[in-house]
């Protein structure tokens, strides 16, 4: 199966991580063709009768991996902030 | 006229506030648990996340602030929320800087009982073999007292350590005349089957406040199946010893660990009913490890995770049933994860702990002065594998030992906020690393967590816990009398 993914909604990062996660039950090949991003998608031998279930659940993971992306960008500044305010005694910085 | 201004004054504008990092994972029912830094978590709607990202959350919101106190959120005049994060990291991380805490001597391999699933034990007369030496104690004692750590703990292991009580007898000892200028918070363990317990024994742990670690497997014939010796009684002995024990030491010196073996997974009530008659106070549903004679008797082959995650729901749920009619009963392995959900401390359990807490929290001292990163490294050593060997006390120093390649690249390599999948997994506060498990199943000490026994098993457990407890608040307040015992 063929899955065509808009880049301009999912970003590389969010598909590869959401393939990452389904490692265990779905073989996924990412490339790339102009603005989109294909996934050819196979079952894991061995859970070919739950494919289309864990096809459907990969889409979902899709959109939580996009949401993750969101959350990670924006609160970049704040997790570096809080991380030197960690360390910032324990004489490790560089 | 009030000299207090109205709420409505202290209600913040919509959309003001910023996002702090956190993570999310889908619960059943259309739920979602979302995690900051250092575990404190909160759960709600599907659709409710995104109002939070999308900054579509009323302030008047039952979670606003819940969301805003637990630093998910920060409102602009919010300046200390950084600065308590940051704190609360440094709490959360604060046992790192001790160092190592639990040194293991195993002083014997040599034992009684030949147990199916036992990972490294002898059968064997041969003392000289099998046995610790008082110079490789020695040497051991100079390596625990370099530990910065205020506290340390010296757990004696086999094989059965009392086949060699001289040698603990001569540890404990020179242990306490070292610590007489060393001054340290000193306490000993010795992990016995209690199969030898004798009343000269108990005399010495009394004098010395040594704590016994026993094992109980379940009723009888459950526990004489999984524990065989000479005699078929260790069931009897067990329980003669235990009696013993805590008329000379107290109810408190002694404990009891249970292994879950493929005859086990049918009967966990029956196994939590047995704790229950000896008047012990919890239990921990351990599964088995992929090591030593599980491997080779395929007790491991006999059940996957999700047959033990069965097992243990099944155990789990008994056990929170028998609380709510007032039967005060801790499963032991809940109240590690319950505690990293609840509070900021680190409960130091080696399996969950981020950095790798091989080599780091505990170390191995084997009985031929190999120096392994693990209980569970020296396990794999017994199947030949010697990957987590990390020096020996006869050729290696402290600075050697501890900055071994070995040891750095597995710390460094496992390392949960860099792996892939728990980067972004929400569970990851709360779980560990655990290098040697994912080396003993992948060859690497990463592994692919999507397939990890371990991966699965804490998101098994995790998930149990977090959906009793959103589904019935009671089991909310027995689990927090679990992580704040008096």
């Amino acid at each position: 199966m063929k899955l065509e993914i808009d880049e301009t909604i999912y970003c590389l990062e969010a598909v590869q991580k959401a393939a990452y996660r389904f490692i265990d039950r779905l073989t996924i090949m990412i490339t790339k063709d102009d603005d989109k991003l294909v996934c050819e998608v196979n079952a894991v031998t061995g859970t070919e009768a739950q494919f289309d279930a864990n096809v459907a659940n990969f889409k979902r993971e899709l959109l939580d991996q996009q949401l993750r992306k969101q959350i990670k960008d924006e609160t970049e500044p704040a997790r570096n902030l809080i991380l030197a305010y960690a360390f910032s005694r324990t004489g490790l910085q560089g | 006229m009030s000299k207090f201004s109205t709420l409505d004054k202290y209600v913040s504008k919509q959309g003001q506030y910023e996002l702090l990092p956190f993570r999310f994972e889908s619960l059943d029912c259309d739920d979602v648990v979302l995690t900051n830094f250092v575990g404190e978590f909160v759960i709600f709607k599907r659709d409710k996340l995104d109002e939070v990202v999308q900054k579509r959350l009323l302030p008047t919101d039952e979670t606003y602030s819940i969301l805003r106190s637990r630093h998910f959120i920060k409102e602009a005049s919010d300046t200390a929320s950084i600065q308590l994060l940051g704190l609360k990291i440094r709490t959360k991380y604060s046992n790192i800087r001790n160092f190592t805490n639990l040194h293991l001597f195993v002083v014997s391999l040599r034992c009684d009982h030949s147990c199916q699933y036992c990972q490294v034990s002898r059968q064997s007369e041969n003392k000289a073999a099998f046995d610790m030496t008082e110079e490789t104690a020695d040497r051991a004692l100079k390596i625990v007292f370099r530990s910065p750590n205020p506290a340390i703990k010296i757990e004696f292991q086999g094989g059965e350590p009392l086949l060699n009580f001289d040698l603990i007898r001569y540890v404990v000892h020179k242990a306490k005349k070292i610590n007489e200028v060393e001054k340290r918070d000193l306490q000993f363990v010795i992990t016995t089957t209690l199969s030898l317990i004798t009343d000269e024994i108990l005399d010495f742990c009394k004098d010395h406040k040594i704590f016994l670690s026993s094992s109980l497997d379940g009723p009888e014939d459950l526990h004489n199946r999984n524990r065989p010796r000479p005699g078929k009684d260790s069931y009897t002995r067990f329980v003669e010893g235990l009696q013993k024990a805590r008329d000379k030491l107290g109810y408190d010196s002694v404990s009891a660990l249970m292994t879950t073996s493929p005859a086990s997974l049918t009967k966990v009530r029956d196994i939590i009913d047995e704790y229950l008659k000896h008047d012990l106070d919890g239990i921990f549903l351990r599964h088995l490890s992929p090591y030593g004679f599980a491997i080779k008797t395929k007790s491991y082959d006999a059940y996957n995770v999700d047959r033990w995650l069965e097992f243990y729901r099944e155990g789990l749920d008994y056990i929170v049933e028998l609380n709510k009619q007032g039967v005060r009963f801790t499963e032991h392995f809940a109240s590690l994860l319950l505690t990293k959900m609840f509070t900021s401390n680190d409960p130091g359990f080696v399996d969950l702990m981020n950095p790798s807490g091989a080599g780091v929290s505990a170390v191995v001292f084997n009985y031929d002065g190999d120096v392994y990163a693990s209980d569970e490294s020296r396990m794999l050593r017994e199947m030949g594998d010697t990957t987590f060997k990390i020096g020996n006390l006869h050729a290696n120093t402290y600075e050697e030992i501890f900055t071994s390649e070995v040891l750095l690249n597995a710390l460094e390599d496992s390392f949960t906020m860099s792996a892939p999948m728990c980067t972004d997994c929400a569970f990851e506060p709360w779980c560990g690393a655990e290098p040697v498990f994912h080396h003993s199943i992948f060859g690497d000490v990463l592994g692919r967590k999507p397939e990890s026994e371990f991966c699965k098993r804490i998101m098994g457990v995790v998930r149990h816990l977090l959906n009793k407890m959103q589904t019935d608040p009671e089991v909310k307040e027995i689990f927090m009398r679990w992580v704040n015992k008096c």
